[in-house]
């Protein structure tokens, strides 16, 4: 049974079994962002419970609601039948509602055993006695650790199991894992739906969060898809309704359009006899502080004047592309050409210098400095343009910056107000501004151009990306928004997990070929 | 303009609301001034006799007064060193170190350089480059330390103050060093005096206002640091590494190039500084040579909250405090570690009050 | 080096060592929480002022003992307040209350003492455990010390007996090693934290009450004259682990020990490089020359949740 229910009516009666937790129009609003809205859901004993969505759906607020970070604005829950409002998280826990978060709290220079203890424990410690519950434990559920290990010593997945182990060592009725697959490796999500399924097993209600249901649909029982804050979908069978769901995870809030609208721009480099490409990625791999292996012999090419798309949910692997082609992370493996000329390993100086423009995907955190004023952002990457015996001419930088804010619409009182000042979409268009007007600009990453901005914004930003593309410049979009990078490239590759899994043109008919690739369904 | 705001508390006021950096540093001097007062009285001498001790001894006579601003010209020189290296965030406490380590190299050159007989100055000259250098390199080692194994630069800077210190000590323990020649038994564990060629020319004509031409240094040094953080690409550029590294990186700043250059350059003006007070006013290395002076210059630095103005305000505070307060001891029996316990306070207050005052900027 | 000459070579380099061996203990301490605790000195000096007046006043070194300890509360409050609840530069915090401690003892001393200096001030007992003190030579030189420093020892072993087998101890560690972990746990990472500088308060005064009344029963304007700092090097030379940090204060309390002791020998070493060295083998031990040093993860980095 597939439902996809109509706003404000209530959820299907469940038939059996009993709810062990039950929500009735919970909401929660943060500021001017409705995270969740009148959202009803039940929990039963024993069944494992798929809550699925994408990035600011309201999974994790839904989640910190339960356990007790937040409390809602209306709505209630109860929990086997009584009236359940967790103050906190130690209220949770003294309910016996326990949450393995998606960021582990470990102490990574003390042993599983330690860790377990930490804040458990009064007085004088008995290791002994608590190795012995871990081992008790490990056998009963499945769980392989090695309770005197330091936890520095063990993969993330085994960090996992420590978390969990932290929470079933309370005995809970409840158990909610927040994304639990995001950090693992195809045998460990094995590893960990056996170990969920003798939880439920046990009479223990299971909430998987996710945004990958391909690879949980066999243990799940039922499935919840939140979008935008509100219940999109509901399945009693989700292995049977896959598409379904997919599909109702990924379309855009209601109003699902139908054809993109034709680019603006006329490709004048499409069809003319073959240049350097722009960008030449050559079986790229990275590997991150604990040697898990965040992107694949990831290979690529995007020809001057085409926009090449890089789909995919967050996190599998798009952060660290982005992280190597801008030169601020090492790939451990690989090769990395812009027009024709070897960039493997050089400084984001020299990566800028040889006319690549990066859009980083954390506006705040690289993209600008927030404390240094709109003028001063703009070109801080090319200061000595200014420059006369060292000293800044600033008369000429302003007028500069001025010209450049007419020229990207950034609508700031004046070039020298703070950058922190601005809104989202003009501290957008800034960092478009100064990377688009690059010298010898040849190609462009953009990561997650548009995220967290407006329509118009969102509008604008694309327009500037196809306009530099029309003159020649080739153009990497990292996006996990389907909708827009449909809209905007010529072609879009798929990373699930480090690995291109799938490439096509970019037309609306794929949607649901780059939908399945984007759950992790083999192409 | 600073008349005009004496005259006129309103404009004063005014003049403070629109800058709370200023406003609270402004109190916190007060209140440890205040507290000082507070202490002469309990201590029992008679706040007026105090007083007027204390302007005795730092306006009461020219030589007082020279004193004093030679004693700031130290203070505003570390002072400069430390606002430079705070611009990018970096913490520069080395700067009793950087003092004692421009004294040592100044001592060197001048006695054993031979460059007393140099024209144009090079006699007095050299031996201030060479201070400069051997500090800047002396800073710039924790820079190298921070840039290579991620050192925290405090400690780092902290020290190197130390061992630059007791190698004051030893310099002038040892015969085969700085110490001057053995002639008797009681031979002060000194150096010589330096020549005169190689001393600091005095501003003045005669010794009874002994300000000397490091002063001058100052002054343009003030200039060019105040140059350097408002209106140069390198400052801006040590604004950004600072504020946001990892976004200065993406712009292609260098960002380890930048901290060992502003920690070269800081430990420039502590060595400089160390160079002014040998040359211009000791003229012979003695152990304990730095006197704190590097502290009360970090002091002064961090007073300053980033502007020049600031550091030289400060600079002056504290020249003629530290005079006023050892006449005051002198004539009128007050510990002269009164003056040390104000400046602590002014530390203590304006360390506590930095939380607050981040967030006042942020909100303006 | 003869038998006589070696014994009184260890026993200074204990002797030299013991305020250290203390004050380090503390300060590795509140390090290992996440507070650079920089004001060691001060503390110490504190301690050093108060047990040398209260033992003076009182007439009675144990009592002054107490009053040396109780007098550096208001100190380390201030440290904790700062540095934990205002959040406030811990380095800049620990400098600026050494600038301050140092004036007020000074400014006090001159008060108390006036022109009477160098007072008679009644000191701590020396004390060598039974049987150890009767071994000829050695029993006299080396183990017949003020007894602050066995009790000391002993302090310094419940510390490590309690970082090792006890819930609090795992939960002092986390704080400064991963303080979200201690804050998910349910524990005040906060709570932690001022606890630790109170303790290195505590500590810090013992030092400087061995210095003053138990080493040689005067107290002279800022004797402990770097001492902190020395016990902050030793804490980074020891990779911020107890045993390790011992070693390093009876490493550092030995070099100033052949100051005194090369002389005598007819060996001629400056005593700057012996009293710089303690610093210089911090810096190498920093500037990762040494071995591969591990501070808490979390040193310096206020907890904000």
């Amino acid at each position: 049974m597939f439902i996809l229910p109509e706003v404000g009516q209530a959820p299907p009666p469940v038939a059996a079994p009993p709810a062990l937790l039950r929500l009735q129009g919970m909401s929660k609003r943060f500021g001017s962002l409705q995270a969740l809205e009148d959202v009803s859901l039940e929990i039963a004993a024993g069944e494992i419970h798929c809550l699925l969505g994408e990035n600011g759906a309201g999974k994790s607020t839904l989640c910190n609601l339960i356990f007790g970070v937040y409390q809602a604005d209306s709505g209630s829950m109860q929990l086997a039948g009584a009236d359940y409002r967790p103050s906190g998280p130690a209220d949770a826990l003294s309910m016996q509602v326990a949450m393995v978060h998606q960021h582990f709290s470990l102490v990574p220079d003390l042993s599983v055993v330690d860790n377990l203890l930490l804040g458990q424990a009064r007085g004088v410690l008995r290791r002994s006695e608590c190795a012995e519950r871990v081992q008790a434990l490990s056998q009963r559920f499945g769980l392989q650790i090695d309770p005197w290990l330091r936890i520095s010593d063990l993969s993330v997945g085994e960090r996992q199991r420590v978390e969990i182990i932290k929470c079933l060592m309370r005995e809970p009725r409840l158990l909610v894992l927040d994304e639990p697959t995001a950090v693992l490796l195809p045998d460990e999500i094995a590893a960990l739906l056996e170990v969920c399924q003798r939880v439920a097993a046990e009479g223990c209600g299971v909430v998987l969060v996710t945004h990958k249901l391909a690879e949980i649909q066999k243990v799940a029982q039922r499935a919840t898809v939140l979008r935008g804050g509100r219940v999109a979908a509901r399945s009693e069978q989700p292995a049977a309704d896959l598409d379904a769901l997919v599909q109702a995870m990924i379309q855009r809030s209601g109003e699902a359009r139908t054809s993109p609208a034709a680019p603006s721009y006329q490709r004048e480099a499409a069809g003319q006899p073959r240049a350097e490409p722009a960008l030449m990625i050559d079986g790229v791999s990275v590997k991150d502080a604990d040697g898990v292996t965040r992107l694949d012999n990831f290979t690529l090419i995007v020809e001057p004047g085409e926009i090449v798309a890089v789909a995919g949910v967050e996190g599998n692997g798009q952060s660290e592309l982005a992280a190597v082609i801008s030169g601020m992370r090492p790939a451990s493996q690989g090769r990395l050409f812009v027009k024709g000329r070897e960039l493997t390993g050089r400084s984001p100086r020299q990566i800028t210098a040889a006319g690549v423009g990066v859009v980083p995907e954390d506006r705040h955190a690289v993209g600008c400095v927030s404390g240094m004023s709109v003028a001063e952002n703009l070109f801080l990457d090319r200061l000595h343009r200014f420059s006369r015996y060292g000293l800044l001419d600033r008369k000429r930088m302003r007028a500069a910056a001025l010209e450049l804010m007419q020229r990207f619409d950034v609508r700031a009182a004046s070039p020298d107000v703070s950058f922190a000042g601005l809104s989202g979409g003009n501290q957008q268009k800034a960092v478009l501004a100064r990377e688009l007007t690059l010298d010898g600009l040849s190609f462009l990453l953009a990561a997650q151009p548009t995220r967290g901005l407006d329509v118009g914004a969102v509008e604008a930003v694309y327009e500037h990306i196809r306009a530099v593309c029309a003159q020649g410049v080739g153009v990497l979009l990292i996006s996990s928004e389907l909708d827009e990078l449909l809209k905007v490239a010529d072609r879009v590759v798929v990373l699930y997990r480090g690995r291109i899994v799938g490439s096509c043109t970019a037309e609306p008919g794929e949607r649901a070929r780059i939908g399945a690739w984007m759950a992790g369904q083999a192409a | 303009m600073s008349t005009l705001l004496i005259k006129q508390p309103a404009a004063l006021l005014a003049f403070l609301k629109a800058r709370p950096a200023m406003w609270i540093a402004f109190l916190a001097v007060a209140a440890a001034l205040l507290i000082g007062l507070l202490l002469v009285h309990l201590i029992g001498v008679p706040i007026g006799d105090a007083v007027a001790a204390f302007a005795e001894g730092a306006w009461g006579s020219p030589y007082a007064i020279a004193a004093s601003i030679n004693r700031s010209l130290v203070f505003a020189l570390v002072g400069l060193g430390f606002v430079l290296a705070d611009r990018a965030n970096l913490t520069n406490v080395g700067g009793e170190g950087q003092i004692a380590i421009g004294g040592i190299v100044a001592t060197a050159v001048s006695l054993y350089g031979h460059v007393s007989d140099l024209p144009f100055g090079l006699a007095f000259l050299l031996p201030l480059l060479a201070a400069s250098l051997a500090g800047g390199l002396w800073g710039g080692l924790a820079g190298v330390l921070k840039a290579r194994a991620g050192t925290n630069e405090v400690i780092a800077t902290l020290l190197l103050s130390f061992i630059a210190v007791w190698m004051v000590y030893g310099s002038v323990q040892s015969v085969a060093l700085l110490r001057q020649p053995m002639t008797h038994s009681n031979t002060l564990p000194e150096s010589l005096e330096i020549p005169d060629p190689t001393k600091l020319p005095l501003l003045t004509d005669d010794y009874s206002m002994p300000l000397h031409s490091g002063l001058l240094f100052g002054f343009a040094l003030a200039i060019v640091v105040a140059l350097v953080l408002n209106k140069t690409v390198f400052g801006l550029r040590l604004r950004a590494v600072g504020l946001n590294p990892l976004a200065a990186r993406r712009a292609g700043i260098a960002i380890s190039a930048s901290v060992v250059g502003v920690l070269f350059a800081a430990g420039a003006l502590g060595g400089l500084a160390g160079a002014c007070m040998l040359q211009g006013e000791q003229y012979s290395l003695k152990a304990g040579f730095s006197s704190g002076y590097g502290f009360d210059g970090l002091v002064v630095g961090l007073l300053a909250r980033g502007s020049v103005v600031g550091v030289i305000a400060g600079a002056l505070l504290f020249g003629f405090l530290r005079s006023g307060g050892i006449n005051m001891e002198m004539v009128a029996a007050v510990p002269t570690a009164l003056v040390v316990v104000i400046q602590g306070l002014i530390i203590v207050i304006l360390a506590g009050a930095a939380l607050s005052m981040q967030r006042w900027e942020v909100e303006r | 080096m003869s038998v006589e000459m070696a014994a009184v070579f260890i026993g200074s380099t204990i002797r030299l060592a013991a305020p250290l061996m203390l004050s380090a203990s503390g300060e590795l301490l509140s390090e290992r929480t996440g507070v650079l605790n920089m004001s060691v000195e001060g503390m110490m000096l504190t301690g050093a002022f108060a047990g040398a007046v209260g033992a003076w006043a009182t007439g009675s070194p144990m009592l002054g003992l107490l009053i040396g300890v109780v007098a550096v509360i208001p100190v380390a409050l201030l440290q904790a307040v700062l540095s934990i609840t205002l959040r406030a530069n811990q380095i800049v915090t620990g400098i600026g209350i050494n600038i301050l401690v140092l004036g007020a003892t000074t400014l006090a001393y001159r008060e108390i003492f006036g022109g009477r200096s160098r007072a008679e001030i009644p000191g701590l007992d020396k004390w060598a455990p039974p049987g150890l003190g009767d071994i000829p030579i050695f029993g006299d030189q080396v183990f017949q010390q003020a007894w602050l420093l066995y009790l000391g020892l002993a302090l310094i072993a419940v510390l490590a007996w309690v970082m090792r087998y006890t819930a609090l101890g795992l939960a002092l560690h986390s704080a400064g090693s991963a303080p979200r972990a201690v804050d998910k746990s349910g524990l005040s990472v906060n709570t932690l934290r001022y606890g630790a500088v109170l303790f290195t308060g505590m500590m810090s005064a013992l030092a400087g009450c061995f210095l003053s009344i138990g080493d040689i029963h005067t107290f002279t304007e800022g004797m402990t004259n770097g001492t902190g700092y020395l016990a902050i090097a030793a804490v980074i030379f020891g990779n911020w682990k107890i045993g390790r940090t011992l070693l390093a204060c009876l490493l550092f309390g030995a070099a100033t020990a052949l100051q005194f002791q090369l002389p005598a020998m007819g060996i001629e070493v400056p005593s700057a490089l012996l009293i710089m060295l303690p610093y210089l083998l911090a810096l190498l031990a920093v500037g990762g020359l040494v071995g591969r040093q591990t501070a808490p993860a979390a040193l310096t980095i206020p907890f904000v949740r």
